[in-house]
């Protein structure tokens, strides 16, 4: 394999510098495009490093990431648009990532030049994306990714050969090598430099790139305009010396265990139970390690500053309310941690086999297990990954039940309440501690809910015939220990960022509402007299029957914003009221404000109800109004009244 | 009439692809689906001509994992039932006209 045609190509790019006429944008710009599981998030992470934008998404790339490449001659924007294998306006990942090249999207310029990310060892299958792209006429490079796998499973390839084929520049990439990159930065650069060469189409190919039209004009049928593409697909393999890799010997072993059918169901169940113990128990250090340290910076600020309404607000305000948030970062993390292993090494899509029969029944498809099981992570990435479920009442379905599933903004919530409640101690032996079988039981609840819900829903409002089911399954690989960083440190910025800004606000407003109105000494008045006292006292017969006085009300009425803010107000709340205490523990107080049946109450309640306002907008925007969104929360607010009713009563 | 006699021998030989046992390898001759639900099938390379082989099923029974083209491609019963296939050995041996 060279990469020789590739690097000519490139060269006569770069030899044609020159001034780009009529130049506004300030940087120029690339978008990486490619069909799933191609490498195409790996390749971006590898190009832009940390320097990424809307890194609010974890798990799967679901809108357009934008990051800065680095070069040696300055900065290039680079897009990641979502994984695709086409552009057909049928879906809506497709159509963006069209309307993204074609500059139609949010009145932004088309790209300069798009970098088309294909697996070598799919080679074949993954030309039929080249065709509408490069039909596209902007400046292409084809990266071809997992080129040493090819090598490795016996497969080959003429990169220059496959080059002159398609009448673009090719560069081959390793996973684990740095220099392969080399000719996909040279790409940028002459990108970079501009000049009316790197403008003008891909020649080659493109006259042979009909438009769905047959040779007598008449449009074909959608089967034959693909069957014809996978023709000129193969054709420009053979030509190119493609031969495809035998089977991985290691994805053949390791399914013939993980899909097996009683060792299959094992690992599957094993892997739920790590998972969720992890969560509860492994991260139990690294919390006490951030909570000794938030502790301590808090002790250290106290001890310094003058006393006054200035240490109030930053030791019993902020560092009380954004620091008991904070706590929770190193589970969050355990969880992103599992789901970017489960997702890179392969195992996510077996699991959707496994699953698919009970996802099947209750309604849904196998394609909405991959955005339910991200909606455990976050319900904002889930809705927008449900674009991948091709039918359109699936869909919606989906969105409307992925905010059921446990997201890791309950989990500050869960793990608060379970530590003042549940006693530590074994349940299932050594394996299973009460604490961890209590988090999986509110797991379960919520999936249950889920499950329930859509079957309600394709049972009556979004009946139809079900969709097929296509879902690729990628060959096993080692996750690199370089983009699980990248990924987590992204979800870190997220949920810092997220503290800084929605919890710190929320705290400081709670904080002056607890210092107002000044008692005629001018002091800051008993929390039930304050003003946010009054509230809750006003808001108290609401929440009464549920077992909640008014803290708690108070509590779910700011987590409206964000689940996890409750956390932070209690500790705001408690934290004026006992202003001696520097460190204030808010389980000591919980214990102190609720009875059992009503912190299951509290727990129940926040199974289901649908406290986020970030959701309800991407609902809105992702289901092209308030009719879904609206209904969804009403339905949500119902079942959490009713259920944290029920638990108060019989508990 | 060699033509008329060929084109009974593949009806005869078309099976649906759920009922092929593990590890035949088969042609996909037609897809028996309407045009919309078509498409994720076809951009993944499931078209005409194509080569598919059942690997093995889930550990529910279904769906099944196909091997396609060197790719792994787990569908449903349903859909299968969908896919009209014939033996790839017959299908070189009827259809190559040399």
């Amino acid at each position: 394999m060279s990469t020789g045609a590739g690097s000519a190509a490139l060269e006569a790019v770069a030899a044609s510098e020159g001034p780009k006429a009529g130049e506004t944008r300030a940087l120029p710009r690339v978008a990486l495009v490619g069909p799933p599981n191609s490498g195409k998030s790996t390749l971006f992470n590898r190009l832009t490093g940390l320097r990424q934008r809307v890194a609010n998404y974890p798990g799967v790339t679901v809108e357009r990431k934008l990051g800065l490449a680095s070069l040696a001659t300055g900065p290039v924007e680079v897009v990641d648009l979502p994984g695709v294998h086409g552009l057909s306006p049928r879906s809506l990942d497709q159509m963006i990532t069209r309307d993204v090249l074609l500059g139609k999207l949010d009145g932004s310029e088309s790209p300069d030049a798009v970098i088309l990310v294909l697996d070598a060892t799919r080679l074949e299958a993954h030309l039929m994306l080249a065709e509408p792209v490069l039909g596209l006429g902007l400046p292409t490079l084809v990266v071809l990714t997992m080129a040493d796998e090819l090598e490795r499973r016996d497969g080959a390839l003429r990169a220059s050969a496959l080059s002159g084929e398609l009448g673009v520049p090719i560069a081959l990439v390793n996973a684990r090598s740095d220099e392969s990159l080399g000719p996909v930065r040279r790409f940028m650069e002459a990108v970079r430099a501009g000049g009316d060469e790197a403008r003008s189409c891909p020649a080659g190919v493109l006259a042979a790139l009909s438009s769905g039209t047959s040779a007598h004009g008449r449009p074909l049928p959608v089967v034959d305009l693909f069957a014809e593409r996978r023709k000129r697909a193969r054709k420009i393999g053979r030509s190119a010396g493609f031969q495809p890799p035998r089977q991985s010997r290691l994805t053949r072993r390791l399914d013939a265990v993980l899909l097996h059918r009683v060792w299959g169901l094992l690992a599957f169940l094993a892997v739920v139970v790590v998972v969720f113990q992890s969560i509860f128990a492994g991260a139990v250090p690294l919390m006490d390690g951030v909570e000794a340290l938030v502790a301590g910076s808090g002790e250290y600020l106290a001890a310094v500053l003058p006393s006054g309404w200035f240490r109030s607000l930053l030791v019993d305000g902020v560092w009380a309310g954004v620091g008991s948030v904070v706590v929770f970062l190193p589970q969050i993390l355990v969880l992103f941690f599992f789901i970017a292993v489960m997702e890179e090494s392969g195992y996510m899509a077996r699991a959707a086999v496994i699953t698919d029969r009970l996802m099947h029944r209750v309604g849904l498809q196998g394609a909405s297990f991959l955005p339910l099981l991200s909606a455990y992570a976050c319900a904002i990435p889930a809705i927008m990954s449900a674009r991948t479920v091709e039918s359109e009442r699936d869909r919606i379905a989906t969105i409307f039940v992925a905010p059921f599933m446990t997201c890791s903004a309950r989990l500050p919530v869960y793990a608060l309440l379970i530590a003042a409640f549940v006693p530590e101690g074994p349940f299932l032996g050594p394996i299973l501690g009460q604490r961890a079988a209590v988090l999986l039981g509110l797991y379960a609840l919520g999936l249950v809910a889920a499950v329930g819900t859509a079957a309600l829903l394709k049972s009556t409002i979004l009946r139809g015939a079900p969709a097929p089911f296509v879902m690729e399954l990628p060959p096993y690989r080692w996750p690199t220990v370089r983009s699980i960083a990248t990924r987590l440190l992204g979800r870190t910025k997220v949920f810092l960022r997220r503290a800084g800004k929605i919890i710190l606000s929320a705290t400081v407003v709670l904080w002056v509402l607890t210092q107002v109105p000044r008692t005629p000494e001018g002091e800051a008045p008993a929390t039930d007299d304050s003003a946010i006292g009054r509230i809750g006292q006003t808001i108290e017969p609401a929440i009464e029957p549920l077992g909640f006085d008014w803290r708690i009300g108070v509590g779910i009425v700011t987590s409206l914003a964000a689940r996890e803010v409750i956390v932070g107000t209690l500790g705001t709340i408690y934290g004026v009221e006992d202003p001696d205490e520097t460190t204030i523990n808010l389980q000591d107080a919980l214990r102190r404000d609720l009875d059992l049946g009503s912190a299951v109450a509290l727990l129940v309640f926040f199974v289901f109800a649908l406290q986020c306002m970030s959701t309800v907008a991407v609902m809105r925007r992702e289901t092209g109004g308030w009719r879904w969104p609206a209904l969804q929360f009403a339905y949500m607010l119902a079942l959490a009244y009713a259920g944290a009713w029920t638990a108060n009563a019989v508990l | 009439m060699t033509n008329k006699r060929r084109d009974t021998a593949i009806k005869e030989a078309e099976r649906m692809l759920a009922d092929v046992p593990l590890e035949e390898e088969v042609v996909l001759v037609r897809i028996d689906m309407a045009g919309d639900e078509l498409e994720p099938l076809l951009e993944r390379g499931i078209v005409p001509g194509c080569k598919l082989c059942p690997v093995r099923h889930a550990p529910a029974g279904n769906p099944t994992v196909y091997s396609v083209d060197g790719a792994l491609v787990a569908l449903r019963r349903e859909t299968a039932s969908c896919l009209c296939v014939r033996s790839a050995l017959e299908a070189a041996g009827v259809l190559d006209p040399n």
